[in-house]
């Protein structure tokens, strides 16, 4: 369970980018955030793993308080939480292996990790990530060679490789086309269904979030503007989290015509 | 119609800001005064000006042929290695001390308070020549090739270290976050978010300077330092120049042979197992800008 | 929710793929590699202890305290005939570079010959290290500055030229197609299509160039060609330690000094 207690963030520079959010996820959900460029959705998911320092109040991730944690307790918690990012951020000249292996670096002591002395539980345990999402055969292949999709999923293996109790994607389809985007949601949320394993998306578009979003949660200016299952949304509530009408900007499928 | 000249273009120019005006005949004044300042005081009579291209002329036309008898050969080919070698122990050295410590004056790798004195610590070596350092070092460590290797390996500690920082700092940090997202410490996010990624480019600049000390290491023999350098200065003050012609000769060949494969291995492991990234040959280009003798 | 370590139900039995073989070449590179280093590492008398105990020798204290009054007694003078050497260097040096570079650019070379003999020549004037030229003037002139300032010229055309050619291959073709077009004679169309481009480069250049030159001007001295090497030079053959001491911490200040302001400027005009 996810806990937030009037959490605020303010950047260092005076932005106010979350402010007094309360929310609460259960486990095995799938959340969907969204809100426009800017609202704070970025903020949100970083603030549960430390990634970004909440200035005010408390986030419990199973119980774990986050705010405030630093060096081993931190990485306690963050050894729960796997994250996906919008550019993937693979390592590109290295395999597809040593990036899924990076998900065990918390599993791992120091030392072997440093040395590449991976024990092989954790090496199989990639292996099983790679099968999950279908890449198992590129184990070796540096990761530079691979399709922006395969890519994403790199990432996704490497999030499942921590064994995770929550995985938190950043905007994980943004920079996909829109098939490669539908099969990689599909991933994300097999993974909800299979494993249990709870699951916060932001995305900025609104039929991804509808089709795959089971709650979703709009932020606008840092602030919490609506919460419900998805079958209370309709295109009146994206107006209003939007705080503008839906245009087909905001959609994948009619903005890839569009283009 | 006639090309335009210098006036019509100064014409159609924007007029430059006040003070970058200024500044311009500022330096410029600077030069010329700079300039003649230096050719009053140095001896350099119009009379010497002009006899020098024959003198000059007259030596290099005598290391024409050099001297190719055997054992002279095999002896000037031995200092040349040895040169070679001096280069190529002194790069190892310094690219062993030099990448951890680019690390730790790094901005996304090192702490604040841990950069700074990083940083300034490579600025201070660098601005020691090899030479200088070796003229220190040769009455602890003594006559020969060793002095010259521990010069070359210092100086270059303050080379590589600036340099690999530098390609540190140029890296996409991501992967690096991704590692610490998982439960990383700040050591296992180095070691697999950002040293697969810069490695590559850290060897080519190790190579690179490997190619630099070759040259470096070449004249370290002048102060007795080790290799080929004491071979010259012997031979050109016993006037022996067709001896000195072997021993420019064999320091030319070697060098361009060096040159060409290390710039060819340089090459392959930039653009790294056949995929060429657009980053890749950003980073090759800047590379290739940089060769020239002494560089630092 | 805890994580539940073990494999999950609905994992499958999977084959992971082999571990490719590295090619053969990559172990035979890497024992050649080792090898010449373990080689080298003895024909050069590498030695551990020797590294080690290195900053704790005694005789560092020779070293010190350095003997200032000699220093700034008789090395001021040398020193700033270092610089007039490095300062006139650099001037004739870059000079010389301009059309010599403009020959060797692909951009603004027209005459094959020139393009390949420039390019050859520099290539073969960049292998001899600088120090080298020095000395061979010294031969051929005279012991001096002279010489150590001819060996510099020598250097700094070599990387002027080699720096300059290179950015003036990298400039937009545009404007000299147009001057060319409207009938200027060639080294007129390089005059007003490419020069104004590039000039900005070719003065950080320079600067970085009379860099380069300072550093090397103060160890002319060590083959005759001038400048406060010379005073080290002998001070050295009758072990001053002290005095060395006192010139080298001299010539650091001084050459790092002028080096920061060198680049604020080069900062300035780029
Ligand atoms: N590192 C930072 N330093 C300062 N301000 C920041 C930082 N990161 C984000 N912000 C600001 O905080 C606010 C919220 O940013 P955030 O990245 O969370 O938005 P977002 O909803 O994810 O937007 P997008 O859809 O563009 O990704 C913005 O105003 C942004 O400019
Ligand atoms: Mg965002």
């Amino acid at each position: 369970m996810i806990e937030f207690k009037n959490v605020s963030v303010t950047y260092r520079g005076g932005v106010k980018a979350l402010k007094n959010l309360t929310v609460t996820i259960e486990d095995g959900e799938f959340v969907v955030i969204v809100g426009l460029s800017g609202a704070g959705k970025s903020t949100m998911l970083r603030a549960m793993n430390g990634l970004v320092k909440a200035t005010e109040g408390s986030i419990l991730v199973n119980g774990t308080e986050v705010v405030g944690a630093k060096g081993r307790r931190l990485r306690e918690v963050r050894k729960q939480i796997g994250m996906i990012f919008q550019t993937f951020n693979l390592a590109t000249r290295t395999t597809v292996l040593n990036n899924v292996l990076m998900g065990r670096l918390a599993h791992v002591p120091a030392w072997r990790s440093t040395l590449g002395l991976w024990p092989a539980e954790d090496k199989e345990r990639a292996f099983l990530a790679l099968d999950r999402v279908g890449i198992l055969e590129k184990a070796y292949v540096r990761a530079s060679d691979l399709s922006g999709g395969q890519q994403q999923r790199v990432g996704i293996a490497r999030a499942l490789a921590q064994d995770p109790a929550v995985v938190l994607a950043d905007e994980p389809v943004a920079a996909l086309d829109p098939v490669t985007s539908h099969q990689v949601m599909g991933d994300l949320q097999t993974i909800n269904e299979d494993l249990g394993i709870t699951t916060l998306v932001n995305l900025h578009f609104l039929d991804l979030a509808r089709t795959y979003g089971r709650r979703i949660i709009g932020l606008r200016a840092g602030e919490l503007v609506f919460d419900g299952p998805i079958e209370e949304v309709d295109d009146e509530t994206f107006r209003e989290i939007y705080g503008r009408a839906v245009t087909p900007d905001d959609l994948l499928h009619e903005g890839a015509e569009v283009e | 119609m006639t090309a335009p000249t210098e006036a019509e273009v100064a014409v159609v120019r924007p007029r430059m800001a006040r003070s970058k005006l200024v500044f311009r005949y500022g330096v410029t004044a600077v030069i010329i005064i700079g300039a003649v300042w230096s050719f009053t005081s140095l001896d350099i009579s119009v009379e010497r000006l002009r006899t020098a291209p024959g003198d000059i002329w007259k030596i290099l036309r005598l290391t024409v042929p050099p001297d190719m008898e055997g054992d002279f050969v095999s002896r000037v080919f031995g200092k040349v290695l040895e040169s070679v070698y001096i280069a190529w122990v002194g790069t190892m050295i310094a690219a062993l001390i030099s990448l951890p410590l680019a690390f730790m004056g790094a901005e996304n790798t090192a702490p604040r308070w841990m950069q700074l004195p990083i940083r300034q610590l490579f600025n201070v070596i660098r601005s020691f020549p090899e030479l200088i350092l070796a003229v220190l070092l040769l009455p602890i460590t003594g006559l020969g090739a060793w002095t010259g290797t521990l010069a070359i390996g210092l100086h270059s500690v303050g080379t590589l270290g600036k340099l690999s920082t530098e390609a540190i700092e140029s890296i996409d940090f991501g992967p690096a976050e991704a590692a610490q997202a998982a439960g990383g410490n700040r050591l296992e996010a180095i070691r697999w978010g950002v040293l697969p990624q810069v490695l590559p480019t850290i060897v080519a600049y190790w190579l690179f300077r490997f190619e630099i000390n070759v040259r470096a290491s070449a004249v370290m023999g002048v102060i007795g330092a080790g290799g080929v350098g004491s071979e010259l200065i012997n031979q050109l003050n016993f006037r022996q120049f067709d001896k000195a012609g072997t021993v420019l000769l064999f320091t030319i060949l070697v060098v361009l042979f060096i040159d060409t494969s290390s710039a060819a291995v340089r090459r392959r492991i930039i653009l790294g197992g056949g995929t060429s990234e657009s980053a890749n040959t950003e980073v090759f280009r800047d590379l290739s800008g940089l060769t020239g003798p002494g560089l630092t | 929710m805890t994580t539940t370590e073990g494999p999950r139900p609905g994992d499958r039995e999977i084959v992971p793929p082999r571990k490719p073989p590295r090619p053969w070449w990559y172990w035979a590179v890497a024992a050649a590699v080792i090898a010449f280093t373990v080689y080298s590492g003895r024909r050069v008398g590498f030695s551990l202890t020797s590294l080690k105990d290195l900053p704790s020798n005694p005789l560092w204290e020779k070293f010190w305290p350095p003997e200032w009054d000699w220093v700034f007694a008789n090395a001021i003078d040398p020193l700033i005939e270092t610089f007039q050497i490095a300062i006139l260097a650099t001037l004739v040096g870059c000079l010389l570079a301009l059309p010599v570079s403009f020959a060797m650019s692909r951009l603004t070379s027209h005459n094959t010959y020139t393009y390949f003999g420039s390019k050859a020549i520099m290539n073969l004037i960049r292998t001899i290290p600088d120090l080298f030229w020095a000395k061979l003037f010294v031969t051929a002139i005279g012991i001096g500055a002279f010489a150590g300032t001819l060996g510099l010229i020598i250097f700094s055309l070599s990387v002027m030229v080699k720096l300059f050619s290179e950015t003036i291959d990298a400039a937009d073709p545009g404007p000299l197609e147009a001057a060319e077009a409207a009938g200027g004679t060639h080294i007129a169309s390089v005059k007003v299509g490419v020069l104004p481009e590039v000039l900005p480069n070719y003065v950080a250049y320079a600067l970085y160039v009379f860099e380069l030159n300072i550093r090397a001007s103060v160890v002319l001295g060590l083959v005759g060609a001038g400048g406060v090497g010379r005073v080290l030079e002998a001070q050295r053959q009758f072990f001053q330690f002290d005095r060395i001491m006192g010139i080298v911490i001299l010539l650091f200040v001084v050459v790092f000094t002028l080096e920061q302001i060198s680049v604020a400027i080069r900062r300035r005009l780029v």
